[in-house]
């Protein structure tokens, strides 16, 4: 009795002490996460309800709310919200698609499958900020750009590029999926991979030709990989920020302005701090919602 | 039907056969199979679905390939030539920009970054995804919730108060060290720590180290070996695959940052190569040519690291399923 209360004391310690050295061992990437992500979203948040420029908060004016009453009047703000959803629009139908497209086709052939998925890959670990130099290299106006002595062989005339009206937008996207369509190509081919080959077996003995099985059990097979894909997609747009900012600079006449642009132009142009975290906050809030939707989807995902 | 097939065959369409559609009689995976090429349309649609994938490879490459052929060429041919490659092949440019811009420091400067960053990605994020994979302490579930919370909201959005708070805290190191507070290597060292806090590598970490045998670790723990003997003798050497995969993904993110190392390092002699090409945006005095050589040298090193590990690359990809 007393030698097995004597045991579960023994092991009561021995619990404890591991349980503070485990804690131990997480505390410093704790202190890594409260310090980089958990605190700064919670002073955001307060920062947004204050007004004045700088940091120091016994020079800042407590308004409340009123920050975001002013960033729904404001022409910048207005400019870029609007730019948001275009940017949606063509992220959708190239951002989408060409991942989804490119899959489809490499799954269908037999040969350099590796060079393929190696080389539609690299585009991937180019630094973001090259990628904008180089495509804005490429976009150059005039008979010496890239791509207009590429259109001088067909016999066109030299094209604008980025300053052609109705054309930033969509540009900004294709150097944007050049840069990303590659990894989500993978996954999309990892997808069509997963499928089990005795479906087509089946199909091809019911008389279905190459096409009716890619409609009937490819595509449906890519659903739900394509739904998280799609929310995915529109999260990043929303934080669409260098591109524009080194290809354009928000032009040409704000018309290529992105949300994440104004939020760093607000606090490190102009230390409008406080302006800056309330976009943030915004966007934060329309992300988190994206977000939810996501996790709901994918959990359905991992649950088929 | 079959045997008709054998007879009207040409040398043409054998030699083809051969070198092309015979291939197709090992897929397994898609909605073509060998059995389909008795029809000349999915001989056709195979071909050019095949000619498609090829412009896909010249498409991901051609940027890169043009910046770095195009360096050879001279300012004014650069900015008035009307042809793709360069005339001349010298290296002449290249060797000018690089040692007018003093490119060789920031790459020290970048190596410097982007070791200390996957260092601490791989320690703080390896040992968090330890504990709560398989120490499991009282209270790892709080702590995993939390994690994954951050998942919902995007890093990038927010920056600001992130600066303000790492502005703060270097500041006060600054003062207490009496450094000069734009040169000072405290200003280096959030670059380091912020690698460090990633839930996403956490949860690569966490589920390779829950799908270890158990084994070892209970056998290690009862020789007496301590919890963080256990995480750096045994996990990590077993977790080779993950911690490439992971210190990949902390190469490449940390060498392509520029928007906190460019708020932090600004004018200090530790700027990055990407601080650096992100000055060009306001530049005056530089040249389109010197420009493009910037560029071409920031994209050497990540190249270099996608030819010696493409195979981890590629697969890491698909085993994490996010994009890098």
């Amino acid at each position: 009795m007393t030698a097995g209360a004597r045991g579960g004391n023994l092991q009561k310690k021995n619990r404890i002490q591991k349980n503070i050295s485990a804690w131990a061992i997480m505390l410093p990437t704790l202190v890594l996460f409260a310090f980089f992500i958990w605190e700064p979203i919670l002073e955001s948040i307060r920062l947004s309800t204050y007004r004045g420029i700088g940091v120091d908060f016994s020079r800042l004016r407590f308004v409340g709310l009123d920050n975001y009453r002013l960033m729904f009047i404001d022409p910048n703000f207005k400019a870029a919200l609007s730019n948001t959803f275009i940017y949606i629009l063509w992220s959708l139908i190239i951002g989408f698609f060409v991942p989804l497209i490119m899959a489809a086709l490499i799954s269908e052939t037999a040969h350099l499958k590796s060079a393929i998925r190696v080389a539609i890959y690299f585009p991937n670990i180019m630094p973001g900020l090259a990628t904008a130099i180089i495509w804005t290299f490429l976009f150059r106006p005039g008979p010496t750009g890239v791509l207009n002595i590429i259109l001088g062989w067909l016999g066109l005339a030299p094209f604008n590029w980025l300053s052609a009206r109705g054309w930033t937008i969509p540009l900004i996207i294709t150097t944007m999926t050049w840069k990303s369509a590659g990894s989500t190509a993978l996954i999309y081919m990892a997808g069509i991979a997963g499928i089990n080959p005795e479906l087509y077996e089946a199909a091809t003995i019911d008389g279905a030709k190459p096409m009716r099985r890619f409609w009937h059990i490819t595509l449906p097979g890519l659903l739900s990989l394509g739904k998280t894909m799609l929310i995915l997609q529109i999260i990043s747009v929303f934080q669409v920020l260098y591109e524009p900012m080194m290809m354009t600079n928000g032009g040409p006449n704000n018309k290529s302005i992105s949300m994440m642009m104004l939020v760093y132009q607000y606090a490190f142009r102009d230390f409008n701090y406080a302006m800056g975290t309330t976009i943030s906050v915004f966007i934060c809030l329309i992300l988190a919602v994206l977000t939810i939707i996501y996790f709901a989807l994918t959990r359905k995902v991992s649950n088929e | 039907m079959q045997k008709n097939n054998i007879k009207r065959k040409s040398p043409v369409s054998g030699f083809l056969d051969k070198i092309f559609y015979n291939k197709y009689k090992k897929k397994r995976e898609g909605a073509i199979r060998f059995y389909d090429m008795s029809s000349p349309l999915v001989k056709i649609a195979c071909a050019a679905i095949f000619l498609i994938c090829a412009a896909m490879i010249i498409v991901a490459v051609f940027p890169a390939a043009w910046a770095i052929l195009a360096g050879f060429k001279d300012l004014k041919e650069f900015v008035t030539g009307k042809k793709i490659l360069p005339v001349s092949f010298s290296f002449a440019g290249y060797a000018k920009t690089w040692e007018s811009m003093k490119f060789a420091r920031y790459y020290l400067n970048s190596a410097i970054a982007v070791a200390g960053g996957v260092v601490c990605a791989v320690l703080f994020n390896g040992l968090l995804a330890y504990v709560l994979g398989i120490l499991r302490p009282v209270g790892h579930k709080v702590v995993f919730a939390l994690v994954m919370w951050t998942l919902l909201i995007p890093p990038t959005t927010s920056v600001v108060a992130q600066f303000v708070n790492i502005h703060k805290v270097v500041e006060f190191f600054n003062k207490l060290a009496g450094l000069d507070s734009m040169n000072s290597f405290f200003n280096v060292m959030p670059l380091w720590l912020i690698m460090g806090a990633n839930a996403f590598w956490l949860v690569l970490f966490k589920e390779f180290f829950e799908s270890l045998p158990k084994d070892y670790t209970e056998a290690a723990q009862l020789d007496g070996c301590t919890d963080l003997g256990v995480f750096t003798k045994i996990m990590l050497p077993l977790s080779m695959p993950i911690v490439v995969v992971v210190s990949i993904f902390a190469v490449t993110a940390a060498w392509s940052d520029f928007l906190l190392p460019n708020l932090l390092l600004s004018n200090s002699e530790w700027r990055t190569v990407m601080v650096r090409l992100f000055e060009f945006r306001t530049a005056i005095k530089v040249t389109e040519i010197d420009k493009l050589h910037a560029v071409v040298f920031s994209i050497i090193p990540p190249t270099i690291m996608f030819i010696l590990f493409q195979r981890q690359i590629t697969r890491g990809v698909t085993v994490g399923g996010i994009k890098g």
